[in-house]
């Protein structure tokens, strides 16, 4: 029965009730999606047909024409949309893993209250606090700067909550054989790094997604258009005029998916295991 | 344990408070500030007190706005919780292969910048020709509905957009959250009853309960930050009639495009300790409820 299954899946007699409605769902989710791709080749009279999926041809012009910088400097918006997503979340990971290893396995004085101060990020976040946000980056003179979009983000209240989980997994006798051995608290942090692999990955990729996906900060910290994000870039070339070739639009949100998706497929897996060990505990 | 070198102890907690202080608790203590100056671009304006605050109690655009956001998250959180647990049951009857398959096809629009997320809607889902009046609204026998410019849908736009977004992730929460709950509690309850829906109703929702709760708490915070998938959509403003009017679309215009930065700051600041209240509320009945079952259980 068990070898069947592996070779079959469920056997035929069984059709798992749940498809007759993730079928469905299914569909209308992947659909718009599958149509984006398609359109990066329609000319636009087709493309406001959302229902005819496949286009007439294949014509690739409107994609070159994005990649060669015709509306705004292509390779150089995705840099810098790469660049601040990375940079993002890989300070998020640090800043946030050590916070929550202080939290987990260290007792203080005021823990609760900064813990507390933690999750009043996570309630209050910052797009509500984005006018005097704007106005101290100003002050600092970070504006028109990336650091004036990637600082903000790195406090976040979030990895705090999902690190301090982590950490409790971690039994105390690392940390005390670490302690009896003369490590410092610091020293024993990075020696317990490298078990939160999983942990830190899925934090990472998380955050990734969320600083690649963030349009208000860039939009105001940003100085215009000489500086944009790939999704300001498209969200400000939409309806700019009606001669412009949408499929040029659709190919640059096709590429906007790119990044997340990969990292998504790369690391499913271990997001997965992790997610679930953090909801077990 | 041995004492605790403060030097490390600051090493490790330093930089993210320093970051925390500069780039949330200043800003904050700033917004409070701001409130209280009239509205000027450049410079210092003048000291008005509660002015600002007294103005939005009788500016209707900002209750709208609340109310709007209100909705928004209400009927999100309505939809996107009920079907989440439907489809997570739905996932589990699969074969694991294919579970994942679908479960990455339903993460996708999560995945995708809201931006893109909004154009695509905009291109597929409204309009005459759209997938929602084609596929749903005309074979129901309904006239097409011009989901972008009639008010009364608007905000039912938005929230079709916001479970797009949001189903396939909550639904990976949950299932994760479905895998985690011991098998002994469901054998426990074999016992008692073979009921389906008694094994959902005590095993599963309660060991559910803090993802839930997470998940709850993720949805209303991001309805107060929703701007993107507003922003594209109705082109920075509130559509027809204010009727998507969002709170921090509203913040935005009025910072940016009418250089009201004291008001602006106001409306935040006013807002900030009603969604503290209720979402802290909201954590402490988590809290009360988990220890009870907690308390009950042991």
């Amino acid at each position: 029965m068990r070898v069947e299954s592996r070779l079959s899946g469920p056997s035929p007699g069984a059709w798992p009730w749940g498809w007759w409605l993730l079928i469905p769902i299914g569909l209308v989710f992947a659909y718009p999606f599958l149509w984006m791709f398609l359109s990066i080749f329609k000319d636009n009279q087709e493309i406001f047909q959302p229902m005819s999926l496949m286009p007439t041809r294949w014509d690739l012009e409107p994609l070159r024409r994005l990649l060669a910088g015709e509306w705004f400097p292509f390779w150089r918006v995705l840099g810098l949309s790469l660049c601040m997503a990375l940079g993002q979340s890989l300070g998020a990971v640090m800043l946030t893993s050590m916070a929550g290893f202080a939290f987990a396995k260290l007792r203080f004085r005021a823990r609760a209250l900064l813990m507390l101060a933690c999750l009043c990020t996570v309630v209050l976040p910052r797009q509500m606090l984005v006018v005097p946000l704007l106005d101290w980056v100003n002050f600092i003179g970070l504006h028109g700067s990336v650091w004036g979009v990637m600082f903000p983000g790195m406090a976040s209240g979030l990895g705090i909550l999902f690190f301090t989980q982590a950490f409790r997994q971690v039994p105390d006798a690392y940390l005390e054989v670490a302690c009896i051995e003369g490590a410092t608290e610091w020293r024993a942090y990075w020696l317990l790094l490298p078990m939160l692999g999983s942990c830190l990955l899925s934090y990472g990729l998380i955050h990734f997604i969320l600083a690649w996906n963030e349009h208000l900060i860039p939009l105001v910290v940003l100085k215009g258009d000489a500086q944009q994000t790939l999704p300001l870039a498209l969200a400000s070339l939409y309806g700019s005029s009606l001669r412009f070739p949408y499929a040029a639009l659709m190919a640059g949100s096709f590429v906007a998916m790119i990044p997340p998706m990969c990292l998504f497929l790369l690391s499913y897996r271990r997001f997965r295991n992790a997610l679930s060990q953090i909801i077990l505990s | 344990m041995k004492q605790l070198r403060y030097r490390s102890l600051i090493g490790l907690l330093g930089p993210f408070f320093l970051c925390f202080v500069l780039f949330w608790l200043v800003p904050l203590i700033g917004g409070v500030r701001l409130s209280f100056y009239a509205n000027t671009l450049v410079g210092e304006g003048s000291f008005v007190g509660f002015d600002h605050y007294r103005a939005l109690l009788d500016d209707a655009r900002y209750f709208k706005a609340i109310r709007n956001t209100s909705i928004y998250a209400l009927g999100s959180l309505l939809c996107i919780l009920p079907l989440s647990l439907v489809l997570a049951h739905a996932l589990q009857s699969l074969a694991s292969r294919w579970r994942s398959v679908i479960q990455f096809v339903l993460l996708v629009p999560g995945l995708t910048p809201p931006a893109v997320l909004a154009l695509l809607f905009l291109l597929v889902f409204h309009g005459r020709a759209g997938l929602l009046n084609q596929w749903f609204v005309m074979p129901l026998g309904g006239q097409p509905i011009n989901w972008l410019k009639d008010p009364d849908v608007i905000l039912a736009a938005l929230v079709l957009q916001c479970i797009w977004r949001w189903l396939g992730f909550i639904t990976f929460f949950v299932h994760s959250g479905m895998q985690a709950i011991p098998s002994m509690y469901y054998e426990a309850l074999q016992i008692e009853s073979r009921h389906a829906w008694h094994r959902f109703w005590w095993v599963t929702l309660p060991g559910l309960r803090h993802v839930l709760l997470f998940c709850l708490i993720y949805l209303i915070v991001d309805a107060f930050a929703l701007f993107s998938g507003a922003y594209v959509l109705l082109g920075g403003s509130g559509g027809t009639a204010d009727a998507g009017l969002m709170l921090v679309s509203y913040l935005y215009q009025s910072a940016l495009t009418f250089g009201r930065f004291g008001s602006a700051a106001a409306m935040g600041i006013a807002i900030a300790p009603c969604l503290l209240g209720i979402l802290g509320l909201m954590a402490w009945f988590g809290r009360k409820y988990s220890q009870q079952t907690g308390g009950s259980k042991a």
